[in-house]
């Protein structure tokens, strides 16, 4: 068993070597001469194909290796349909032929006659039966002894003791090949097939084809070819196609006929037309024939020259996938650098850059037009690898699209224009950055809008650019296009999400102002009636103590009288100024001196009884700039908030109310503040500084309209009123008002 | 009190035309005088009164030396103390209405030398008054004050276009409203 155990695994490692067999030197020649004409016939070679089993194997392996699935892989006819000609051919082509020594030393013609045989009888048997296609029975027929072609090709020394023991001791080859070989040629096709990757039915056809049992694990469909191939094998063995010159069928053909579900009459006649039908494909398939070394020469060389002519243009064609291929590869790399920039400046510098690393250019443009077509955005990429961005607006006309309509009007990309004629605003502006030309442009477009546009030089030297590159400028200018056009949408949307939340913020400050609005003139309507009602009281009881008081001669008496009278009409004041306030009569513009103003109003209140309380000091320019206003509401209006901050600073002896007048400088705006060291104001109180009627001290003595009567008053006049404030640290109220426009001398 | 009167004023107070009063001049059965040294004639009170009551014309429109004032205001206690205080005054002759259809009859028919009203009564507003005063030619001499609760300061003016000749803020001085209308009635 050692031996035999060795001499087998010899076998197994000589059969791993095998990679492709051969085939007749008849056979070769005629498919050498088929292939060698200018147009191969397609039908001539599919004859050759299906009547040989190494071709076959061959072209099946050729559609596996290309990736076919092997369940799809079951005939010529599929194979042909899967691989394109050429690739037939060319592998077809570097066939390999037989040693005519060994071939006949062997009579391997026998052999492939055999295999012919079957696979004709096959086709026959599953046309008969019709529930296998007849051109799969046809290559599984061809392919079933392939593992006898191996072994005979591979050990020829050895496959001939195999003969000479099967006919001296007059046992069929399977037997033989066990004594000689210590394996048989059923097993070695079925690993060539397995390791080959053909479909697990060939597989089983190559394998089972002389066991009768079914195997368990097969579909039925499986099963069936096997047998089917089976049958043919015993057919046309009988009919004297066998391989062994005599030979005795070991299986019943009638059984395995039956098991089919054919008569033995029927597969009888099968044999008998395959047989009548065998001369007709004899000569055709080269099997008869067996040229001469001189004609093999020939056909051998002929088939050199063709292999060498279909490789020279492969490899061109290689070559220009290779370049397209690497060109794809930069632009997808283009692309994913480009996904990540935001702006278009940075954009714009990417696609320079790139252009700069992937094309002979000396200078680049890139540049966007705006989509109003009023301002252009570019970069500049000199020859000295600097970038420089620019931006500035574009009258109309400035850049021609005459150009741009024809290469956007070209349906086959167009190669670049000159660009001195229509970028000339480019050059105008930048010209001297750009250095010497001939300068080329290509239009970005992006749908049907143009984006910008390409302006680029060769490298000097090179007398323009390369065609290839030129090529290649159509797609860069598309996929910076997209980029582009994608950078500008995104840029609108940000505007357009800023515009929203400006409006909404509008929306919300202007309905906030409706509804005060509102609720003045509520207040104000409220105020009238209540003035009206109430003034009518007030002026009988003033009315009457005046007649009281007319009449009455005690001191004391006239003068509670008196006190009734000026109650009376501070009761009418209170309603007048609620009145007032809500409905603040429109304002006297007039250009006022605020510094001028200001001493004014301070003076008022040096003027009198030197104060105990809080000094009150000025710090104003001169003159200041004349603001716009209504100078008596005004005054008021600083009136009002001077007597506020020296309230404040009540408690405080030593407290300090200072008014301070300031033209801010390039804004031109003058700003009045009163600023005291009093007790300051804590938020809650702060807030509600301007409110109507509301007083920060518990004891107050004030009417509490003084504040708001103030800010309306400054607010109608066109000034802008803020108040600072916090306790312990004193209170600053600002007025800044606009200085009226100086009239230019 | 008016002592001389001119034959216009002569016939305003008459109700009859200036052609008439001249004729019964020169017929002499009004008596009068001319102005010295022109042919203006003058009436003097007494002759016209006497005329007058000759010839059965009422004389209502013949001041008695007081003048007659109107009082409008819808608050009733208003306008017993402007009427007590007008009248301690003792030169004027009062009149009351305390709305503005009454006030529109009366205006009518006691010939007001002045009208107090107030800006804002129930049934009508002081404009529409005055406006239909200022269209009645034969009020033309009367002066009118406006009194009110609440008037804005831009309505005043409004008034005083409309060819109103005072306004006064409730609760007012009553002296100062006194002495207004004697200085719009005895300049």
């Amino acid at each position: 068993m050692g031996a035999s155990g060795l001499q087998r695994r010899k076998i197994e490692v000589l059969l791993d070597e095998v990679d492709s067999l051969p085939t007749l030197p008849g056979v070769a020649h005629r498919l050498l001469s088929t292939l060698a004409a200018p147009r191969p016939n397609r039908r001539d070679l599919q004859l050759i194909l299906e009547s040989d089993a190494t071709l076959s194997m061959r072209a099946v392996r050729l559609a596996l290796d290309l990736g076919s699935p092997s369940d799809s892989v079951t005939s010529i006819d599929a194979v042909l349909a899967a691989v394109p000609f050429e690739a037939i051919v060319a592998d077809l082509l570097g066939i390999e032929i037989v040693d005519p020594q060994v071939a006949a030393d062997l009579d391997l013609a026998r052999l492939w006659r055999h295999t012919l045989a079957t696979g004709m009888a096959a086709q026959a048997i599953a046309n008969r039966l019709g529930t296998i296609p007849p051109p799969q029975a046809l290559l599984a027929g061809i392919l079933h002894d392939f593992g006898q072609i191996a072994l005979a090709v591979a050990l020829p020394r050895a496959y001939r003791q195999v003969l000479d023991h099967a006919t001296s001791v007059s046992t069929d080859l399977v037997e033989a090949e066990h004594k000689v070989l210590h394996v048989d040629h059923a097993t070695v096709g079925k690993r060539l097939a397995s390791r080959w990757g053909l479909s697990e039915t060939l597989q089983n056809v190559i394998w089972l084809h002389h066991q009768a049992q079914v195997p368990a694990a097969g579909a039925p469909a499986v099963a069936a070819l096997a047998q089917v191939v089976r049958l043919a094998d015993l057919v046309v063995r009988q009919e004297g196609f066998g391989y062994q010159a005599s030979e005795q069928l070991r299986d019943s053909t009638t059984e395995v006929a039956e098991r089919l579900g054919l008569s033995i009459a029927s597969a009888e006649q099968i044999g008998r037309q395959v047989a009548s039908a065998f001369v007709l494909n004899v000569e055709p398939a080269g099997l008869q024939s067996s040229p001469t070394p001189e004609q093999m020469q020939a056909v051998l060389s002929a088939a050199r020259v063709q292999l060498g002519r279909m490789y020279r243009s492969q490899y061109h064609e290689g070559r220009r996938v290779e370049a397209a291929a690497r060109q794809a590869d930069l632009l997808v790399r283009l692309t994913g650098d480009l996904a990540a920039h935001r702006s278009a400046k940075d954009v714009l510098t990417a696609v320079a850059a790139h252009m700069r690393e992937v094309l002979s250019i000396e200078t680049v443009v890139v540049y966007m037009v705006s989509r109003e077509d009023n301002y252009v955005e570019g970069v500049i990429g000199a020859a000295d690898g600097t970038t420089e961005h620019f931006i500035h607006g574009l009258k109309k006309g400035e850049r021609s699209d005459a150009a741009v309509s024809g290469f956007l009007a070209a349906t086959v990309p167009a190669l670049p224009g000159r660009a001195e004629g229509t970028e000339s605003w480019l050059f105008q502006r930048h010209g001297a950055k750009l250095g010497a030309g001939p300068f080329y442009t290509v239009p970005m477009t992006a749908g049907d809008t143009l984006v910008g546009g390409l302006v680029l030089s060769a490298k000097p030297g090179l007398g323009g650019l390369p065609p290839q590159e030129a090529a290649q400028l159509a797609a860069l200018a598309s996929t910076a296009a997209a980029a582009l056009k994608r950078v500008q949408a995104e840029s609108q949307l940000v505007n357009l999400s800023e515009q929203l939340a400006e409006v909404n913020r509008d929306l919300s400050a202007a309905e906030h102002d409706r509804v005060q609005r509102r609720n003045v003139a509520a207040l104000g309507e409220m105020a009238a009636g209540a003035a009206h009602e109430i003034n009518n009281p007030l002026a009988i009881i003033s009315g009457r103590a005046q007649q009281l008081a007319a009449d009455e001669t005690v001191p004391a008496r006239q003068d509670m009288l008196k006190t009734i009278i000026q109650q009376a009409a501070r009761i009418s004041d209170i309603l007048a100024d609620l009145r007032q306030f809500t409905h603040p009569p429109a304002p006297k513009l007039a250009e006022v001196d605020a510094a001028a103003l200001a001493r004014e109003v301070v003076a008022e209140f040096q003027r009198g009884p030197e104060p105990k309380g809080p000094a009150l000091e000025l710090s104003a320019p001169d003159t200041a700039a004349p603001i716009r206003v209504d100078r008596e509401q005004i005054a008021g209006a600083l009136r009002e908030i001077i007597k506020n901050a020296l309230d404040a600073c009540s408690n405080d002896t030593g407290g300090t109310v200072t008014v301070a007048v300031q033209p801010l400088g390039p804004q031109e705006t003058v700003r009045l503040a009163v600023t005291d060291t009093g007790t300051g104001m804590p938020p809650q109180v702060r807030a509600r500084a301007f409110d109507p009627f509301y007083c920060g001290r518990d004891a107050g003595r004030r009417r509490g309209l003084g504040l708001p009567k103030a800010y309306r008053a400054v607010v109608a006049s066109g000034g802008q009123v803020t108040l600072e404030s916090s306790p312990g640290r004193g209170t600053t109220v600002r007025l800044t008002f606009r200085a009226a426009q100086p009239a230019k001398a | 009190m008016k002592e001389v009167y001119s034959t216009g004023e002569a016939a305003k107070i008459c109700r009859v035309s200036q052609q008439t009063i001249i004729r019964c001049f020169d017929a002499g059965k009004l008596q009068g005088f001319y102005v010295p040294g022109s042919r203006f004639r003058r009436i003097p009170r007494d002759a016209l009164t006497k005329f007058m009551r000759e010839n059965g014309i009422p004389l209502t429109n013949l001041d008695s030396g007081k003048k007659k004032i109107l009082v409008v205001d819808d608050e009733p206690d208003i306008v017993e103390m402007l009427v007590d205080a007008l009248q301690r005054d003792g030169r004027f002759e009062v009149k009351t209405a305390s709305c503005g259809y009454d006030a529109g009859i009366l205006t009518q028919q006691f010939q007001p030398d002045a009208i107090v009203l107030d800006y804002m009564l129930q049934d009508i507003n002081a404009d529409v008054v005055t406006k239909a005063i200022k269209a009645n030619p034969s009020l033309e001499d009367t002066r009118i004050i406006i009194i009110s609760g609440m008037i804005e300061d831009d309505k005043v003016q409004s008034l005083y276009d409309l060819g109103v000749h005072a306004y006064l803020r409730k609760p007012f001085q009553i002296d100062e409203l006194v002495n207004k209308i004697s200085e719009l009635l005895y300049v």
